[in-house]
């Protein structure tokens, strides 16, 4: 038991050192529909290669009411990267393009899968803060949208009553 | 002569409808042309007023050729054919003066209501079609037909369905356009009652031959008019 | 002048009706919650105003086909069989100014769906890229699109001479003009799809209208789908022309 105690800290423990994640920038304000880019960062600091390692990004809203986990359906392309090999004691940097959909406050992070260990690693959060922008001046639209059915629906009425007017 | 057919033939899908047609008619005439349903009577009226093309054969009107001429034969002909539709959502003033457009006559309102007034539905011209009977629309083509004074009118079965009443008042129409306007009048018809109020010269055409033709009065003096369609048409149903 | 009298009765009886300025309520209804939409659905609101532009002249464009389509499946077939083409027939006017006089009124159609949409391509359009160039290519492209499409359906109905024919085959050359629109951007992009795109009128015209709206290229880069379309158009004036030349009671 002892040794298997062991067995599991050490795994616990050369996973998280051997392999650390990050997520630039920490802090974005944006408006919807914006695009932008994440940067995820992979780090192996071991003395071997890591091969086949999958990184992904997450995205939670955190905005006061609505705390929830986001499908990124709309989001984003690709959210998931699989890696084939990172040198000992190099880098990846995997870049993850987003539309920002909606408005809010939300949080993203990237993790990262190594299937020879227990463990994910996870990046820090990086802040996002989404502004809601109209794209239409409602004052344009809508005049538009009730004001032309209304006045064909006028003329419409004129022919109606012309029409039953005419001697049958 | 106002109308002359030569060797007419026509076919549809292999069936012949006319073989070889020859006949004459006058100015002035009432001309009744006879003939059992399928005989030929109506491809004749379509093919002499230039919406249907022949196989062969010619037909002068007025000395114009039909196939060489359409649009000359056409200004001086007009026809009231048997399968008469109308713009029913038009008053009869606006038929009127849709079709006087067509033909270039700039038709006043005065003429409008002396047309109608010819066919007896003086009134009537402000009343959408829809509402009109069988009758008055039967008139009401005729007056179509009187809009550009033709010098030759067809008329494909035209008291069709009518009452008695309605048959005697397009009976009296008719003689008082022959007589009053010289309008010569070619009538299709079966029916034995018009052709003996209103024709002085007919012919009788069954399997697209004429088999039988000639001044009414002459060609009675040996029977009536049943027993000459009866016996020149063989089976003779009607 | 016979053919602007044909052309006159023709849009009395089909367009200055309850029936026919109901299509017209209706377009304007779809296009006012299609606005709407722009306006205040999350999703639809982050559309470019290219793509909002985009979306409302294909739409148009679409129902232009239609409503010529099922304009011209009438036009002969149904004088026919409400009698009424014999004594068209016994006037002294010609067969192809008949057919002129009713292209003449599916043309008053298109415009009046043109016009419909006008004001909703400004407010949706205004003050983002390529909006005049995109109406004017709506306005050229639309108009070609309907004179095909009511030509060749009118040139059916009369050789098939049956209204419920008519329109079946014209609902049916629809659904394949309006193929690109069901197939995914996966199956356009396969041989078949490509074939598709390039012999279909109405593809080559939501491509181009792509392409100038949204990507800002140059008449130069429309120049051979325009003069396909324009093809035809020709097309299908001639096969009019032919049709009811045959024409007869």
């Amino acid at each position: 038991m002892i040794f298997l105690a062991i067995t599991a800290n050490y795994a616990t423990a050369s996973a998280a050192d051997r392999i650390t994640a990050s997520i630039d920038p920490p802090i974005i304000q944006a408006n919807m529909g914006d695009k932008i880019t994440y940067v995820g960062t992979i780090t192996n600091n071991s003395d071997r290669a890591v091969t086949n390692i999958i990184a992904y990004i997450s995205l939670a809203n955190v905005t006061q009411g609505r705390e929830s986990p986001m499908d990124l359906e709309d989001w984003s392309a690709n959210k998931a990267i699989k890696v084939d090999t990172i040198p000992p004691h190099g880098t990846y940097k995997g870049q993850w393009p987003m539309r920002l959909i909606d408005s809010g406050s939300y949080v993203a992070y990237i993790t990262v899968v190594d299937k020879n260990d227990n463990t994910p690693i996870s990046s820090t959060m990086s802040r996002l803060e989404i502004k809601r922008v109209l794209r239409l001046n409602p004052n344009n639209v809508l005049p538009v949208a009730v004001g032309e059915p209304m006045i064909i629906g006028v003329i419409l009425t004129f022919i109606v009553i012309r029409r039953r007017k005419r001697i049958i | 002569m106002i109308i002359s057919v030569e060797n007419l033939a026509k076919k549809y899908d292999g069936y012949t409808a006319l073989d070889g047609l020859n006949f004459t008619v006058e100015h002035g005439d009432i001309f009744g042309f006879l003939g059992p349903n399928g005989a030929g009577k109506t491809t004749t009226i379509r093919i002499m007023t230039a919406i249907l093309k022949a196989d062969s054969g010619n037909v002068l009107i007025d000395g114009h050729s039909i196939f060489g001429e359409p649009l000359a034969v056409k200004k001086i002909i007009n026809a009231v054919p048997e399968s008469n539709g109308y713009y029913e959502w038009m008053a009869a003033c606006e038929y009127l003066e849709f079709f006087s457009h067509l033909y270039k006559e700039k038709i006043s309102k005065q003429e409008v209501d002396k047309l109608l007034e010819i066919v007896g539905l003086h009134g009537k011209e402000s009343h959408l079609i829809r509402s009109y009977s069988r009758g008055m629309r039967q008139r009401l083509g005729i007056a179509r037909a009187l809009i550009n004074r033709p010098k030759l009118l067809f008329l494909d079965e035209p008291t069709n369905g009518l009452d008695p009443k309605g048959r005697r008042d397009i009976h009296d129409l008719l003689i008082d356009l022959n007589r009053d306007h010289d309008t010569t009048i070619f009538l299709s018809t079966h029916l034995f009652d018009d052709v003996e109020r209103l024709c002085n010269r007919i012919a009788i055409i069954n399997y697209g031959k004429i088999v039988r033709a000639g001044e009414l009065d002459r060609m009675k003096g040996k029977g009536t008019i049943e027993d000459i369609f009866f016996l020149s048409t063989k089976e003779g149903t009607l | 002048m016979k053919i602007a009298y044909i052309m006159q009765k023709e849009i009395r009886e089909s367009i200055l009706t309850p029936k026919g300025f109901l299509w017209y309520a209706i377009t304007s209804m779809i296009l006012s919650v299609l606005s709407y939409l722009f306006l205040t659905n999350s999703e639809l609101s982050l559309l470019d105003q290219g793509q909002m532009l985009y979306m409302i002249m294909n739409f148009i464009t679409a129902l232009g086909i239609l409503i010529g389509l099922v304009f011209g499946a009438d036009a002969f077939a149904g004088e026919i069989e409400r009698g009424t083409l014999e004594a068209l027939l016994l006037s002294p006017i010609t067969k192809t100014e008949i057919a002129t006089g009713k292209l003449g009124a599916a043309l008053t159609n298109w415009g009046i769906l043109f016009a419909i949409s006008l004001p909703y391509l400004f407010v949706v359009g205004k003050g983002g890229q390529n909006l005049f160039v995109g109406i004017a290519y709506l306005a050229l492209l639309g108009t070609f699109l309907a004179i095909t499409f009511s030509a060749f359906s009118m040139g059916l109905s009369s050789r098939i001479k049956s209204v419920k024919n008519s329109l079946i085959i014209s609902f049916f050359i629809f659904l394949l003009a309006g193929s690109p629109i069901f197939l995914s951007a996966a199956q356009r992009g396969t041989w078949f799809g490509r074939i598709i795109d390039f012999i279909n009128p109405f593809a080559g015209a939501i491509n181009t209208f792509d392409s100038v709206v949204i990507d800002s290229q140059g008449f130069g880069y429309q120049a051979g789908r325009v003069a396909i379309i324009c093809g035809y158009t020709l097309l299908s004036l001639w096969f009019l022309k032919r049709s009811v030349s045959r024409l007869e009671m």
